[in-house]
């Protein structure tokens, strides 16, 4: 402890330190103060200005979509040509309402059970396959989108011949859910307390019988979201299907058919000539956007109502 | 004590009774074979859309070696298929989005963790997230039908009041609305809550303690944010901002509405211009033969850019758990 | 429990010692106060977690604050220098004095009172961005202070202070993150001590550390008294035997709220306080 001892020696020159601290930091107190309020009050006005877009958004969103979607052909009429003559006969959207239900049908047969399997996989691995898949889809699910459409047109609509259809945008689709499959389904069985599964396997049960019959079911609520999760994401895409379903112009369910969605005839119309498409636009983009926010609020409310149950 | 002790109970198992319980290979059920399976055919998608996609441009790369990289303009159906313009209207609009969502992102970020009162949190958390669920195309439509008026009217009258704005950002005169510039603000309303939902979480893990410790020392509140929060937070920052640029990059149909579809090698964000991902997904409809190819090589590309980008954003936020895990 | 402590304890029972002063063999006399706590009180969104505080903190002496876990200890320690200022709903009732000065009411900003009232924390908490160096005059940088030569003054002060210097010195630009865990807490001691504070907070300082860096801890203690008043919460009573001159017990009562039992010289809680309870909690009847 000699350093210390060394420090009572100099306790006059400790003195003038401490006189000298005191002083700045009293004349600079009110200065930093300041800026530390002018600073806080810039990323209060930060967050407003997140919040000012979406607010926007949906203001325009009500106010040019409402007054469409308030009548009944806009759901049950295939879409017409305005001409000269009729410049307000837009018809409706049901081909592309019926178009965006029956993609996302195919597109999450074909996702959900290859999807949550892998996920499974993922939780309960430890080996270089499932390392390397892990990465696989993280890196999937953050690709451009366009690419799936890339890869659906080559694959279905050329290779196997198949044309522009329903199961060439399911496709694509599909492979947008997929790695957001995986990965909550990997996040929601690793979520699971393993406390659980070493019960199970305490009593004596085989290991594939404590994951199917123990820890997916308490898994099923993260699941279950995050399919809920991947199936609006997939409703709102564009890019994926506009390459490979055709816009097809009938009420059709047939996987060899074309077919619209809505997202695409969001994009077909959108710079159109006629006012009458331009106005609603708003209202095809008004659906879409109340059809994606009740899925992404109600995945959430039930997630969450699940977690107070528990 | 006794010198004669009986020797312990000898509890060592003999040879024969030992069960033979640890094999070494786990069963092999029907469970095991089907996760396996579905983890192949994942396997099988995912390498199958890389080479789908590479395997379709190499005609290009063939018979027009270079040219995806250069600036002779895109001329279809025949060639050459220059790439530049598309390269540079992704670079400039990714990079000034980016720089926008930054800076109003953080402060977001910041605001949540450090400024909201605690019962406004969950309002802004669903704000964002609803944020992000907007589907690309209703962004490009607000863009294109009420942002491209707007700017028309009120920004670029602004804007022409500047000193060397026509050197800077071009001149436009009477079009309609549609440029780089509109773009770059669509995407940053489109990245910000991609920032803002890693930066939150990047910034909220920072200790708290060392939030404590900075004010015990009589530090104000933004010193503590700037001086200790933010420096602990850097890497992760950094990997959210990698994010949202290889979201940035990759956003295809709000800029097709927006940006103006025009293949010129320019830098004036006033004028129109494309962007990768849009050119492929305007010009494909249309396309034959070479220019699939070609189209495809852009592909190629824009998957390099976002892969790269993603991996480096991953691991930039994997290293920021290890610099906290020593704390 | 430890056999000999227990025999010791056993005998000072019948026989009270008088504090008295170890040349003179009179009484001392307290000196003046660091802080005076009047009937302060914390509570938590209406819940009072800890009352009936009143007490004297008296200048250069090592005052612990002890009891079992819940008894509040640490919400009053958290008191003394605001910290309860950034958890909503928190309302501090009473009067805590800093030299006279009403730290909640009175002329004093919040920046300034912990100028003067610095604080070190269960776990060692440096700053891992920064060097050993950076950590230590981290406050003084907050409060604006550039002068290179204070700065390094100042640091090598308050590393000498708690015993670092000599270990460090030499690599003073090292990231504080490859320090053992007892030269960690000891650069946070550092790092309150840069900016010559009046009172040292301790929040169970030694807690996480092993029983060597402990040791080392509480050697400092001892000489670090004469510079500054330290006030230490401790669930550690031999460590408040061994370290403090003056003790507050406190105790968590029937409505779940601690209350200040006995406040006194360390001599007298040890040996023969006043409150039975005190008497149960030393002698490890309950803890």
């Amino acid at each position: 402890m000699s350093e210390i001892n060394q420090l009572v020696e100099t306790e006059e020159t400790g003195t003038n330190m401490r006189d000298e601290i005191r002083q700045i930091s009293d004349q600079f107190r009110a200065r930093r103060q300041v800026r530390s309020r002018i600073m806080v009050t810039l990323c209060a006005i930060a967050l407003g200005a997140t919040a000012v877009p979406l607010l926007l958004l949906l203001y325009q969103l009500f106010k040019r979509g409402l007054p469409v979607v308030l009548h009944s052909a806009f759901y049950t009429q295939l879409p017409q040509t305005p001409t000269l003559i009729a410049p307000n006969a837009t018809g409706g959207v049901s081909n592309a309402i019926l178009g965006t239900l029956v993609l996302s049908l195919y597109a999450s047969i074909m996702a959900i059970p290859i999807g949550v399997l892998v996920g499974v996989y993922l939780a309960e691995s430890d080996s270089k396959l499932a390392g390397g898949l892990r990465v696989t889809a993280q890196t999937m699910a953050g690709a451009p989108s366009i690419l799936m459409g890339l890869f659906a047109f080559s694959f279905i609509v050329r290779d196997l011949n198949i044309g522009f259809s329903a199961l060439a945008g399911s496709f694509a689709l599909a492979v947008l859910m997929l790695p957001v499959i995986v990965i909550s389904s990997e996040i929601a069985v690793r979520g699971v307390p393993h406390t659980l599964r070493e019960a199970g396997l305490a009593l004596g049960a085989k290991p594939h019988k404590v994951s199917m019959k123990i820890v997916l079911p308490a898994a099923v609520t993260g699941i279950v979201t995050g399919i809920i999760l991947a199936i609006s994401r997939a409703i709102g895409e564009t890019a994926p299907v506009l390459l490979v379903i055709g816009g097809g112009y009938i009420n059709s369910w047939k996987p060899l058919d074309p077919v619209s969605a809505l997202p695409l005839s969001i994009y077909e119309n959108a710079k159109s000539e006629w006012p009458s498409l331009r106005t609603e636009v708003w209202g095809i983009a008004l659906v879409l956007v109340v059809f994606v926010f009740v899925l992404s609020l109600s995945a959430r409310i039930w997630a969450s109502r699940k977690q107070q149950a528990r | 004590m006794s010198i004669v002790t009986p020797p312990p109970p000898d509890f060592s198992p003999h040879e024969e009774e030992v069960p033979e319980f640890n094999s070494g290979t786990p069963s092999r059920t029907w469970y095991h074979y089907l996760l396996i399976v579905a983890s192949l055919v994942f396997a099988a998608v995912s390498v199958g859309f890389i080479g789908t996609i590479v395997w379709n441009s190499l005609p290009d790369f063939a018979h027009h070696t270079g040219t995806l990289l250069g600036g002779n303009g895109w001329q279809s159906p025949t060639g050459p298929f220059g790439g530049l313009a598309m390269i540079v209207g992704t670079v400039e609009t990714s990079l000034v989005a980016l720089i926008i969502a930054v800076v109003i992102g953080l402060g977001t970020s910041i605001s949540i963790v450090f400024i909201l009162p605690r019962r406004f949190r969950n309002i802004v958390a669903t704000l964002v997230e609803l944020l992000a669920a907007v589907p690309s195309v209703v962004y490009g439509l607000w863009g294109f039908l009420v942002l491209a008026p707007w700017m028309l009217k009120t920004v670029i009258p602004w804007l022409d009041k500047w000193p060397f704005s026509h050197e800077l950002f071009g001149n436009p005169g009477q079009q309609d609305g549609q440029s780089l510039l509109l773009a770059s603000i669509v995407l940053a309303v489109m990245i910000l809550p991609t920032f803002v939902a890693i930066s939150r979480e990047v910034i909220s893990v920072v200790p708290h303690d060392l939030v404590e410790a900075s004010l015990s020392l009589g530090a104000t509140r933004w010193q503590v944010i700037r001086g200790v929060v933010l420096p602990t937070a850097k890497i992760g920052l950094f990997g959210a901002t990698f994010l949202a640029l290889a979201r940035a990059t990759g956003e295809t149909v709000a800029v097709a509405l927006v940006a103006g579809g025009v293949a010129n090698v320019q830098f004036h964000l006033l004028y129109p211009g494309t962007s990768i991902a849009s050119w492929i997904a305007t010009e494909f409809g249309e396309a034959q033969g070479n220019e699939i190819s070609a189209l495809m090589a852009l592909g190629v590309l824009l998957m390099l850019v976002n892969f790269g980008l993603s991996l480096i954003s991953r691991g930039l936020v994997s290293r920021q758990r290890k610099v906290l895990a020593v704390v | 429990m430890d056999q000999e402590f227990m025999a010791q304890v056993e005998t000072k029972v019948d026989t009270p010692t008088p504090v008295t002063s170890e040349t003179t063999n009179e009484p001392l006399a307290r000196g003046s106060a660091a802080m005076q706590l009047k009937n302060v009180a914390v509570a938590f969104h209406g819940r009072t977690a800890v009352r009936d505080c009143t007490f004297d903190v008296t200048k250069n002496r090592v005052t612990s604050l002890i009891g079992p876990s819940g008894s509040g200890k640490t919400t009053l320690l958290r008191a003394l220098n605001r910290l309860h200022d950034l958890t909503p709903g928190t309302k501090v009732s009473g009067q805590i004095l800093l030299e006279g000065t009403d730290i909640y009411r009175g002329d004093i900003t919040v920046t300034e009172l912990r100028t003067r009232v610095g604080m070190v924390f269960q776990r060692p908490n440096p700053f891992p961005t920064m060097s050993i160096y950076d950590n230590a005059i981290s406050g003084l940088r907050f409060n604006g202070v550039k002068k290179k030569a204070l700065l390094d003054e100042a640091a090598e002060t308050s590393l000498k202070s708690a015993a670092l210097w000599d270990s460090v010195q030499n690599r003073l630009k090292v990231a504080a993150s490859n320090l053992s865990g007892g030269e960690q807490q000891r650069l946070c001691i550092a790092r309150a001590l840069a900016m010559d504070p009046e009172v040292l907070l301790m929040d169970e300082p030694t807690s996480a550390l092993d029983p060597i860096a402990t040791l080392k801890i509480e050697e400092l203690m001892t000489e670090l008294k004469k510079r500054v008043t330290v006030i230490i919460v401790t669930h550690n009573m031999q460590q408040a035997a061994r370290i403090s001159d003056d003790c507050a017990f406190l105790l968590m009562g029937e409505d779940r709220a601690g209350e200040l039992i006995e406040f006194d010289t360390t001599e007298k809680i040890f040996n023969n306080p006043n409150d039975s309870r005190t008497l149960d909690y030393t002698l490890g009847r309950f803890g």
